[in-house]
């Protein structure tokens, strides 16, 4: 009888342990019972849906529902992670491949070594953790997927989420001072940023531009944003026809700049003084310029052809005819370097377009003198070019002459600027007296230096001739004296 | 005409007792056999030398020696200055063709054993005279400032700091400094200009007085043959009208080598720059910068490179010193081992030139 009770009393015990160790989360069960808010908040989460529970960040054992025990520093319980713990906790399962898998995850698993490159894993003030942890931009309760209007990171949420450090300048000015802290405003006032209020999540966002967990400095070559990687980066929306057949805009862009003379010189030459998208259109505000502002916006690079321009005559015909500016002659995204072919009357020759001999005549009659100008300048410098090459051919010292043409050549990028005033006077005066000018004397120096190569082996020719007549009038004298001496 | 000539001539007769002059020079003999032609090269040496002097002053008229201004005053000289390609082409090329005589005469006087008593001294003056010529050479090579002479001084004087004890002292005396800077320039002007001509007058003085009062060596064939008549011919004017003539010829192919192949300037030197591929010392040094090349970095404990240096050294002081040393010659014995030892040193030094040219 004895031995029954023993047993009844054993299998009790075991029973009261099961019934304490079950299949289900206390720790939501218990925090819920209390009208916990972050109960609350768990039950959306990513992964109380996996059934992931608070144990994994918090530590301790879900799955009794004895409170000393659950929350037992003998179960793992940590409380509150601090500082890095935090994103700890996070990469403790993401950025493991195989427990990633357990959950059907199609999320990468490298955000850890990203966000270590990025930005903004730079220490905090205090020098105990990094800036950001996971739960600053994905919260720590009620995580959902980034595609999930709910959540900070989407689209629609980003650049506010984006803006809480980043329009804090006091916040701000202890990481970078120097960085503006009004691009929030700015993106909200591009097509972007419109867009993306209106709803339009497929518009660029914070994120488009600038990655989201490897963030890096402007001034990063590998940034995406480094000023030759920003055309690419736009063109991932901009070039592709199918994401942006919605908007009517065209998506030959990328081509045409690749292939013109500012793409040419930022992409192949890395020339990082050359524009990209954003010196045209801006970066967080980023909209087309308007016809009326093209001139200022080429003109903060070339300076002095907007102002030549501005009082030119044609400012006032463009406006009135509501051409834009330099576009108009010049083309917007496919820019190529100017050429004599984009002076001129002709067939494909831009003044042409307007001025005919019976229509704006006394255009007409100026474009095709300064057309003559410049390509006679053209002729005079390729000349010039061939004599020295002659004369250094044939040994001459002719560096000075080199040098000069140097100026011909400065005259004739003077006329590329000059031609932006459409004034013939001063234009000539250009191609005239800068030009023409040295490269004639040029050409003299040159024939000069190449007559006397000839001089030279004709002047050789004549004392070789000299001193072997006198040679051998010695040599005859010797015969002489010594056929007398019978030597 | 004829009678004017004759009343300068008396006049200066009257004062300066020239007639005495001509009837010593009409007395002088050279001794005639089938090596005289060599006799001709002392007289060449000196006419290039000449030309040296000459067209070195034309050329000191527009040169200016600072760091700064060198390259453009040459440039100056080559576009501006009328004839100055002509005198700086003549300048260079002379001073090649005079290296070139000065070696050849050496070696005639060397396989002649015309070094042998009682001429030891005039070997000796021309042996120094032929190192004051590669100082000329090395010293002028730096004058016009340009990329190829800069580094092939530093090269040049780097070796020069390889030699044991002094060889530092000497390169920091020989720069102005540690490195080749415009201080390198002006002391190289310097030696060109001022101090190696002035010894090398002093020394060439030397030189002609021994020559006049010794009069020419004869082969030692001549001398022991002494039961024949030696074939003679007076100096004046037969032997110098031959040198006359020979000049001209030289005259001759230095117009044509300055006009055909003018001394180019390439560009200003540039400290900062780095060195251009090949940088090769002149022609002359060629031989010994070859073969510096062939020793290993170590021998033992020494250097390679000073090993050479040393080696060099140590045969130039021998060659100098072989009228000491080459008793048999002086006592009119033919010594055998003293011309396999000039026959190596010539293919040595062809050899070891045209590798070093070709390489």
């Amino acid at each position: 009888m004895k031995g029954m009770l023993n047993i009844l009393s054993a299998m009790l015990f075991v029973c009261s342990f099961i019934y304490a160790q079950t299949n289900d989360d206390q720790c939501f069960i218990c925090h819920e019972s209390t009208g916990d808010e972050i109960a609350e908040l768990y039950k959306h989460d990513v992964h109380s849906q996996r059934n992931i529970s608070c144990n994994a960040c918090h530590g301790g054992n879900s799955r009794t529902d004895d409170m000393e025990i659950a929350m037992s520093g003998k179960e793992g319980f940590i409380g509150v992670p601090k500082g890095d713990d935090i994103s700890n906790r996070c990469v403790n399962c993401h950025s493991n491949k195989e427990q990633m898998k357990k959950y059907n995850s199609t999320l990468p698993v490298n955000q850890q070594s990203l966000i270590q490159n990025s930005v903004h894993w730079q220490k905090s003030i205090s020098g105990s953790s990094h800036i950001l942890q996971c739960t600053t931009c994905h919260n720590a309760h009620g995580i959902v997927s980034v595609k999930n209007p709910s959540s900070p990171a989407y689209s629609l949420n980003l650049p506010a989420l984006c803006a809480k450090c980043h329009n804090n300048a006091v916040y701000m000015r202890s990481y970078n001072p120097s960085l503006p802290v009004d691009q929030f405003q700015k993106y909200r006032t591009s097509v972007h940023g419109l867009k993306n209020e209106r709803g339009d999540t497929k518009t660029a966002d914070c994120s488009d531009c600038h990655g989201s967990h490897e963030i890096r400095k402007a001034s990063d070559v590998k940034s995406k944003v480094y000023p030759s990687n920003i055309p690419k980066t736009c063109s991932n929306c901009h070039s592709n026809s199918e994401y942006m057949s919605g908007y009517k805009i065209p998506t030959d862009q990328y081509k045409k700049f690749s292939s013109g003379v500012h793409g040419i010189a930022l992409l192949e030459k890395n020339d990082l003084n050359a524009p990209a998208c954003n010196s045209c259109h801006g970066n967080h505000a980023a909209t087309p310029p308007g016809v009326e502002s093209i001139s200022k916006v080429c003109g903060t690079c070339h300076a002095l052809n907007a102002e030549l321009f501005s009082g030119s005559p044609h400012k006032k015909a463009f406006d009135e005819k509501n051409y834009p500016e330099c576009e108009t002659c010049h083309g917007n995204h496919h820019i190529l370097t100017a050429t004599n072919e984009l002076l001129g009357v002709g067939k494909n020759e831009i003044c042409g377009k307007c001025h005919k001999e019976n229509l704006n005549a006394e255009g007409f009659k100026s474009a095709r003198l300064m057309r003559k100008l410049i390509d006679s300048l053209d002729v005079q410098i390729l000349y010039a070019k061939k004599l020295i090459d002659e004369a250094e051919q044939k040994g001459m010292e002719i560096s000075e002459a080199k040098f000069k043409l140097r100026d011909a050549n400065q005259a004739k990028q003077e006329t590329r600027t000059i031609i932006h005033s459409f004034d013939i006077e001063k234009f000539k005066e250009v191609v005239e007296q800068k030009g023409l000018t040295v490269a004639s004397s040029v050409i003299d120096e040159s024939k000069k230096a190449i007559n006397d190569y000839y001089f030279r082996r004709y002047g050789l020719g004549v004392s070789v001739l000299i001193i072997s007549g006198l040679a051998f009038t010695i040599f005859l004298y010797i015969r002489k004296i010594e056929k007398k001496k019978n030597f | 005409m004829k009678v004017r000539l004759q009343k300068i001539y008396e006049w200066i007769d009257q004062r300066v007792q020239l007639q005495d002059l001509i009837n010593f020079m009409g007395k002088k003999y050279v001794p005639v056999h089938r090596h005289s032609v060599w006799y001709y090269f002392g007289g060449v040496t000196l006419f290039l030398f000449i030309i040296q002097v000459f067209t070195g002053i034309l050329l000191l008229f527009y040169y200016k020696g600072s760091a700064d201004l060198a390259f453009e005053s040459i440039q100056f000289i080559m576009s501006k200055v009328s004839f100055g390609w002509l005198i700086r082409s003549i300048h260079t090329w002379s001073a090649n063709l005079f290296i070139l005589s000065a070696f050849i005469h050496m070696f005639s006087v060397y396989f002649e054993k015309s070094y042998r008593k009682p001429r030891e001294i005039t070997w000796i003056t021309g042996m120094l005279m032929l190192l004051l010529g590669l100082g000329f050479g090395f010293s002028g090579y730096l004058l016009p400032w340009n990329e190829l002479a800069f580094f092939a001084t530093k090269v040049g004087s780097d070796i020069i700091g390889d030699i044991p004890f002094i060889g530092e002292e000497l390169k920091i005396f020989m720069r102005g400094g540690e490195d080749v800077t415009g201080a390198t320039l002006s002391r190289m002007f310097g030696f060109h200009v001022a101090l190696f001509p002035a010894l090398f007058s002093i020394l060439l003085i030397i030189h002609l007085l021994l020559i006049q009062r010794q009069g020419m060596s004869q082969p030692i064939d001549f001398e022991n043959n002494s039961g024949n008549e030696i074939s003679k011919m007076p100096f004046f004017p037969n032997f110098f009208l031959r040198d006359i003539l020979f000049w001209l010829l030289v005259l001759n192919l230095l117009a044509v080598l300055a006009v055909f192949f003018p001394s180019e300037l390439g560009r200003k030197a540039d400290p900062f720059a780095p060195a251009p591929a090949g940088i090769k010392p002149e022609w002359y040094f060629l031989f010994m910068f070859q073969t510096l090349k062939y020793f290993p970095a170590n021998i033992w404990i020494v250097e390679g490179e000073m090993l050479g240096i040393i080696l060099f050294v140590a045969a130039g002081f021998l060659w100098l010193m072989v009228p000491f040393w080459d008793t048999k010659s002086s006592r009119g014995q033919k010594n055998r081992l003293t011309n396999y030892i000039g026959l190596f040193a010539v293919i040595f030094i062809i050899v070891l030139t045209i590798l070093g040219w070709i390489s």
